[in-house]
């Protein structure tokens, strides 16, 4: 968190720089020499070295983001809920004794247990993911709608939580319709 | 190369200290205008950087542009930190001592 403050400061160092150069009076020609507090502009080799190595780095951060952007392909999560469960659902991950999460089709497969919690030794996945929500039930799996009328996916957030066993990160969601979350959250209100 | 440096590493600085904050308003955030007025302002602050190996009077005076447009956004912020951390947690209610009337006989 330290980068806020040394920005501040910089930037305070800077604008400091920059009225004192501004304003200042110009220096009549050959009465002075320039110090290197108010250099007169640049030298040649300088100028040379500072131009190749601003184009070394454009192409060192071209080549990081092209590999960053080959190696992350976006991940696709399938939540299935048991059928009929309405309520909050929780998958924490990194959890070390747990199973890791299964992978079919391209796609990661989270199956919840009756409980709501899920635990798995996985990592979260971050960036741009599809995720596909489904009941699941002995008569097969049906898609749940996370989006328009029918939404049945709501307040969905991503944390960290700390206790005994140290840090965890996990994932909620609320299943049901938005008179039930509505009511889970005034619900929540009111208590605190 | 000192206004070069000087503008450069503080142009880079803020730029990706602004950047982050903007990105959260992928998360949901609410966007804030200033933060994107002083990105626009770290952006000219590295022109000025590369402009100062040749005119660093030009330089200077485009610095302090670039400088005060920053200042839109870490003014404020600055200020709300300091009223934050020094100011003093306002009483919700006042406490009295119960005193105990002793009538003397």
């Amino acid at each position: 968190m330290i980068l806020p403050y040394l920005a501040a400061v910089l930037l305070a160092l800077a604008t400091a720089y920059s009225a004192v150069v501004s304003f200042r009076q110009k220096p009549e020609e050959g009465s002075a020499e320039p110090s290197w507090i108010f250099p007169e502009g640049a030298k040649r080799p300088t100028r040379i070295f500072i131009s190749i190595a601003t184009l070394l780095l454009l192409v060192a951060l071209g080549a990081w983001f092209s590999i960053n952007a080959r190696n992350s392909t976006p991940g696709s999560m399938r939540f299935l809920i048991p059928e009929g469960y309405s309520g909050w659902v929780r998958i924490e991950f990194e959890v070390p004794d747990a199973t890791a999460l299964l992978e079919e089709a391209g796609q990661t497969v989270l199956r919840i247990p009756p409980s709501g919690t899920l635990r798995t030794s996985s990592p979260e996945q971050y960036g741009w993911v599809n995720n596909s929500y489904g009941f699941y039930s002995r008569a097969g799996v049906r898609p749940i709608p996370d989006s328009g009328p029918g939404k049945l996916i709501w307040g969905k957030i991503n944390g960290e939580a700390s206790g005994a066993s140290g840090k965890r990160k996990y994932e909620e969601f609320f299943v049901g319709t938005q008179q039930q979350f509505k009511g889970q959250v005034e619900g929540a209100k009111s208590r605190d | 190369m000192l206004p070069f440096i000087l503008y450069f590493v503080t142009a880079v600085l803020t730029g990706f200290h602004l950047y982050t904050l903007l990105s959260f308003t992928l998360y949901g955030a609410p966007f804030n205008l200033l933060e994107l007025v002083a990105m626009l302002g770290s952006f000219c602050l590295l022109i000025a950087a590369y402009v100062s190996l040749f005119s660093p009077r030009t330089a200077g005076q485009l610095a302090l542009i670039a400088c005060l447009a920053m200042w839109c956004f870490y003014g404020p912020a600055i200020a709300k930190i300091a009223r934050t951390r020094l100011g003093k947690p306002a009483a919700v209610s006042q406490f009295y001592r119960p005193s105990v009337a002793l009538q003397s006989a």
